[in-house]
């Protein structure tokens, strides 16, 4: 059961938790009113379901009161975290044994034999996640056909298992050669290392990543054993902590493609969590978005040190089904973002050939930007902020923190002297130079995908995106920026908009002709029947349940694939045209050539299972007349590369924004958790759903 | 031969920001053309090894900004558009103009199966850059290596599409000559894409910027790259220090003696290399392949952050006796010059270890291994025809004076991927037996050199293997007490034919085992106060 009972009268709560290195964001929101109410407390990274537990306690009390039981009414919680993240960073995971076919104990160490850079003979490869004294090998060999070349020695099997255990091994992953073409000996060692190993966490490499390429396989159900008792450990003492809160349902975790599973799903499965955080952001945008009449947008969340970017196209993210994740190569559909080293805390440099850089080092909370005045003298991306005016330049925080703009200013000043520039034009270079960092990032996610930026609007969220906003789409070409109402916590706000989703995927090379028709269907029916029994197990009603599906394909003789959508009906003649045809298309888009004459292939069948959930609706409000006269609180000097001088700006508080409201850069937008940037030459309006709307002049 | 191109007007001064912008907008350009050829290439060696690499130039053949593939396909840019030049006229060059090249001696190649094609770029009708690539076709196989005559269909700078046309007579021409010419086919095709990419985002570039801005930046980012290296040149020590090695290789009886004479004066460097004549097999290297090896090592130990383009090499002069294994002359064979760059690579480590022991490594297993398997398909729709698997084989990296050395990697001028076993059994006949890390193979020491590795391959079908083997008669050096690393070697099952110079046949059934060398050490092993600091 998802969804809670309908409580009649009563409010129903639906629950959303981020919980992150420094704080656990909450979003409630309540079916029958349609009240969002959210709240932040310090995350307790001790043991994380401490924190988030008493978060949830404490934040519905205060919030909802008492008196409204919201445990008891609550009808859905849906939970982001970084625990399995942290354990990847960290190298704080299990301890891992691995069975491997025979000849292949290395190659975990191996992986692709390039070295981790080109030029730099000091850096080093991420570490291997399992001691070579816990790779063993088993006889046993398989054809790329399938067919058995030398039988599993199954005693191979026990004596390994036997050892691990007597080494204190927590997790198994065990990875064969061609398991995703036969996994009869996956299975087989499998049900040995249970007999042997009762209780260990045991994972196989057809179950986690049933793919092409052995090594990135091998690193994935590797990294999959790494975090599973991690991750298990932490489900565990979440769950009774939620149940005692008299919680009335089974909580849900967000992956890394942004659907969100049961917990004992999540459990099993922890290397598909590694985006878990991030990806909510993006999906509460594509929920904005749609609402908002923007299906092409690309997001961008701007922190203190890092920012990830992600491209939505025709309102849905786009899915990646291979990423490197801090340095491991992982096999999983995660969403499409990409992250780059510039925050606000990023710190400017000039290197020894005399050029400004800024990133990817961060001054973090403490020193923290000069302007802190905690000590700190090299500038940040903030410090130029506060330097430009475009940030108060005396408080921050809603007037909570004070800043020095005098310590900013000198620091700038030291640079700009090395640069031999004005300090105004250096502070806007620092700006200039992070932008230009980030659209780096998100011509990665877009160009280099084959999408055109220019066809997009730019959502910027996070508690520095709305401040770069316009500058980035300025550089990027793009004429419309969305900043929604609470960008600091569109992460919970995302895990109360986001559906149940699973992927399933088949891979089974097949050209795409008419005499393959029967075996192509069968493939595709073979991931269909994954995403039908994942419905029954997640208990999802039927008018609930929406499939889709998608099959990887590629010219005979590529070895990378485009994934091309297949439309409902049976596969026949005339849909294999149409494949044909979207593929040419797709092939045409991403590398500007077609080759009629060459076979396609299908590789990767891909059946995608989607749960819809009750969401958090974003209310609308009926617009109101245009002057934002209403929201004026004042107005600052603020320093502009158009006019290179200062110019007096108008300050508006976005809490008093209505929908209708339009006003003319430049201009600020405060806001408790951002302020927004609207340059000269840029409007604004507020939509419907209060969305702050830019539109840049091209 | 300066190409007489119509002058642009006198570039704006742009301010470090735009410079930097610009710069960073060029390496996205480059990262952007090699990932699309990659990607809708078909060869195993583009598509899974990643055996490619892709650059732009401006108008006079300067480097602009090189992708982070293969170190070594800079040497076959760096000559490229200049002969291009001398044998065009600039005038005559119009858009969807591509050129095709491959010869050591009049291409500015390095050897035969790096194809190179490099399209002009244009603004408002003017010229003002080139955005070129490389592919290394495994092509050429079962050839003899006694001048370049002997390797493959040499190709000087030629036009391939004329305005945007096919020259079909000339793509005829180079298919018959190549071994598995639908391969070919299909990877120049992905080479042109390529390049496409590049002309698109280049224009979209001046676009934005201004062509004159672009090119100002452009030769800001070469000032900049020069101002970087001296600053880091001018950190070593004043002084000359000698390093010699020998260089043992399967196509020469004797060991081949190399040294070189490094000579660091503020803030610039000078190296001297001795090198014996040319010699009749593949081992010679092309000038242009020297200067690649020498800019990619020197930055490495200098200052590994330093931009990837012509300005670096302004405070670097190489000399090399004309003529030599390291300065070879027309008609010498080229094909396995990569080996030679590989022992370049680590004389210079050793020279420089004496000048700044802690910024090198011991040496690296000091080769590139390659196995190149072929034989002509005996079933299937494509019976009869030819089919080309190459490998190369990393081994150990040389110990760091504050860690191991790096098992198992591709080291110094190269850096390709492994083919993944599933795609090689699918695509060969060819089944991989065995594959990992060669314990005790890494040097001794405080820190031991990394682990060489061993592969064993079993046919099943009958096929010619060409095996390049090094450091089976020497070791590669240890650093400050530190051990050697262990040999280089291969081997075949009992009663397959013995191979000759590295070149042989397996039948169906048959194994055949390669062994890459380990790096070596650094610092001598037991040294007390270095373990417990590790």
């Amino acid at each position: 059961m998802m969804d809670g009972a309908d409580r009649g009268e009563n409010a129903a709560w639906r629950v959303g938790v981020d919980s992150g290195g420094t704080f656990t964001d909450l979003c409630m929101f309540d079916e029958t009113s349609d009240r969002i109410m959210v709240w932040k407390v310090p995350s307790t990274p001790d043991d994380p379901s401490r924190g988030i537990a008493q978060g949830v306690a404490q934040g519905m009390c205060e919030r909802a009161g008492p008196a409204a039981q919201p445990a008891a009414a609550t009808t859905y919680l849906g939970h982001g975290t970084t625990v399995a993240t942290n354990a990847l960073i960290t190298h704080r995971g299990a301890r891992v044994g691995l069975l491997v076919t025979e000849g292949f104990r290395d190659l975990l160490e191996i992986g692709r034999q390039k070295r981790p850079d080109l030029y730099d003979l000091f850096a080093d490869k991420p570490p291997i996640l399992v001691p070579r004294e816990l790779r063993f090998e088993v006889p046993e060999r398989l054809l790329h056909t399938g067919q058995v070349l030398h039988p599993l020695d199954a005693e191979a099997v026990r004596r390994a298992a036997r050892q691990m255990r007597a080494a204190g091994v927590e997790a198994v992953a065990i990875c064969f050669l061609y398991a995703f073409v036969n996994p009869a000996h996956e299975q087989a060692a499998r049900r040995i290392v249970e007999e042997e190993m009762p209780g260990a966490f045991i994972c196989a490499s057809h179950e986690i990543a049933p793919e092409f390429r052995e090594f990135e396989r091998l690193s994935t159900v590797v990294v999959n054993a790494y975090l599973g008792p991690i991750m298990h450990r932490y489900i565990s003492r979440l769950t009774p902590r939620l149940r005692d809160l008299g919680l009335p349902v089974a909580p849900h975790l967000t992956q890394s493609n942004g659907g969100v599973v049961r917990f004992e799903t999540a459990a099993q499965t922890p290397v598909r969590a590694v985006l878990s955080g991030p990806s909510t952001g993006v999906i509460a945008a594509q929920a904005i978005g749609t609402q908002a009449g923007l299906a092409h947008l690309i997001t961008f969340d701007m922190g203190g040190t890092s920012s990830d970017v992600a491209l939505l196209s025709g309102g849905a993210a786009a899915l990646t089904n291979e990423s490197t994740v801090h340095g491991y190569p992982i096999k999983a559909p995660m969403l499409d973002i990409h992250t780059v080293g510039a925050g606000g805390g990023s710190i400017a440099r000039i290197n020894s050939g005399g050029l400004l850089k800024v990133g990817p080092e961060s001054a973090g909370a403490d020193p923290g930007p000069v302007c802190y005045g905690l000590g700190a003298t090299e500038p940040t991306v903030t410090d130029a902020n506060i330097v430009l005016q475009v940030l108060n330049p005396t408080h921050l925080l809603d007037g909570r923190m004070e800043v020095r703009r005098d310590l900013a200013v000198a620091a700038i000043a030291r640079m700009a002297g090395q640069l031999g520039m004005d300090t105004m034009d250096t502070a806007q270079g620092i700006i200039s130079v992070v932008t230009a960092n980030m659209a780096k990032a998100i011509r990665v996610i877009s160009v280099q995908r084959g999408h055109d930026p220019r066809d997009y609007a730019l959502m910027a969220f996070g508690g520095a995106g709305p401040l770069h906003a316009v500058r980035l789409a300025q550089e990027l070409d793009i004429v419309t920026v969305v900043i929604p109402r609470n960008p600091g916590i569109l992460c919970a706000m995302g895990l109360l908009l986001t559906d149940l989703r699973a992927d399933f995927a088949t891979t089974r090379l097949l050209p795409l002709e008419p005499g393959q028709t029967g075996a192509i269907s069968d493939a595709m029916a073979q991931a269909e029947a994954g995403a039908r029994s994942w419905f029954e197990t997640e208990d999802i009603a039927p008018e609930a349940r929406h499939a889709t599906r998608r099959i990887d394909m590629r010219y005979e003789g590529q070895n990378y694939e485009l994934s091309i959508p297949v439309p409902d009906g049976a596969i026949d003649a005339a849909m294999l045209d149409t494949l044909a045809a979207a593929f040419a298309a797709a092939h045409q888009r991403a590398y500007g050539f077609t080759a009629e004459q060459e076979r396609i292939f299908c590789v990767t069948f891909r059946a995608g299972a989607l749960g819809t959930v009750r969401k958090a609706a974003l209310s609308e409000r009926p617009e109101g007349g245009p002057s934002a006269a209403s929201a004026v609180i004042g107005a600052r000097q603020v320093w502009y590369p158009e006019t290179r001088d200062f110019t007096e700006t108008t300050l508006y508080a976005r809490d008093r924004l209505a929908p209708g409201m339009r006003f003319d850069g430049p201009a600020i937008v405060e806001q408790m958790d951002t302020t927004t940037l609207v340059p000269p030459g840029t409007r604004a309006r507020v939509d419907r759903m209060d969305n702050l709307i830019l539109e840049i002049a091209p | 031969m300066s190409p007489t191109v119509s002058p642009l007007p006198d570039p704006p001064l742009p301010d470090p920001i735009t410079v930097e912008v610009i710069g960073a907008a060029l390496s996205s350009i480059v990262e952007e053309t090699g990932e699309a050829l990659v990607r809708a290439s078909y060869s195993t060696n583009i598509k899974e090894r990643r055996d490619c690499s892709t650059a732009l130039f401006d108008r006079t053949g300067r480097t602009l900004c090189q992708a982070e593939h293969i170190p070594v396909h800079l040497g076959s840019f760096l000559d490229f558009i200049p002969m291009l030049m001398a044998a065009h006229d600039a005038g005559g060059l119009r858009p969807g103009d591509v050129f095709i090249g491959n010869d050591a001696y009049r291409g500015g190649g390095t050897h035969l199966p790096d194809i190179v094609l490099a399209e002009p770029i244009f603004v408002d009708d003017t010229l003002i850059a080139w955005t070129v690539n490389l592919a290394h076709h495994a092509d050429f196989v079962d050839r003899a290596h006694a001048h370049i005559y002997q390797e493959g269909l040499r190709i000087p700078p030629i036009r391939l599409y004329r305005g945007g046309e096919l020259q079909k007579d000339v793509l005829d021409l180079i298919l018959l000559n190549c071994q598995v010419p639908r391969e070919r086919l299909s990877d120049l095709r992905a080479q042109m894409a390529a390049n496409r990419v590049g002309v698109q985002r280049f224009q979209d570039l001046c676009a934005r910027y201004g062509a004159a801005t672009v090119l100002a930046a452009s030769e800001a980012l070469l000032d900049y790259a020069e101002r970087k290296m001296r600053a880091g040149l001018a950190a070593l020590p004043d002084g000359s220090w000698r390093f010699e090695d020998v260089f043992d290789n399967l196509d020469s009886d004797q060991p081949v003696p190399l040294a070189v004479t490094v000579t660091t004066s503020g803030e610039d460097i000078r190296l001297d290399f001795d090198a014996p004549p040319q010699v009749r097999s593949g081992i010679n290297m092309t000038r242009t392949a020297l200067l690649a090896t020498v800019y990619y090592i020197v930055k490495s130990v200098v200052d590994p952050s330093v931009l990837p383009n012509a300005g670096l090499a302004r405070p670097i002069t190489v000399t090399a006796p004309e003529g030599s294994i390291l300065n070879c002359s027309h008609p010498a064979a080229v094909n396995g010059r990569v080996q030679t760059c590989q022992r370049v690579a680590d004389l210079i480590l050793g020279a420089l270890a004496q000048a700044a022991p802690h910024r090198v490594t011991a040496c690296t297993n000091s080769t590139c291994t390659v196995a190149q398997f072929s034989g002509t398909r005996s079933s299937g729709p494509d019976a009869g025809s030819y089919w080309v698997y190459l490998e190369t084989i990393g081994g150990g990296g040389g110990a760091r004076p504050d860690a191991d050395g790096l098992d198992g990697i591709h080291v110094h001028a190269t850096n390709t991927s492994n083919l993944p076993i599933e795609a090689l059994e699918l695509e060969y006949p060819l089944i991989l037996e065995r594959y990992e890390l060669v314990d005790g193979s890494g040097g001794t020491g405080r820190f031991r050199g990394g682990m060489g590795m061993r592969r064993v391959y079993r046919a099943t079908g009958d096929c010619l293997v060409h095996v390049d083997v090094s450091r089976n008669l020497s070791r590669s050096w240890g650093l400050f007490g530190g051990g050697e690393g262990g040999h280089g070697a291969f081997s075949t099952s009992p009663g397959a034919e013995p191979f000759v110079q590295g070149a042989g046949r397996l039948r169906a059934g048959e194994w055949l085992e390669i062994v890459t060398p380990g790096g070596g050490g650094y610092g001598a092993p037991g040294d007390a106060a270095a373990e417990a600091s590790r």
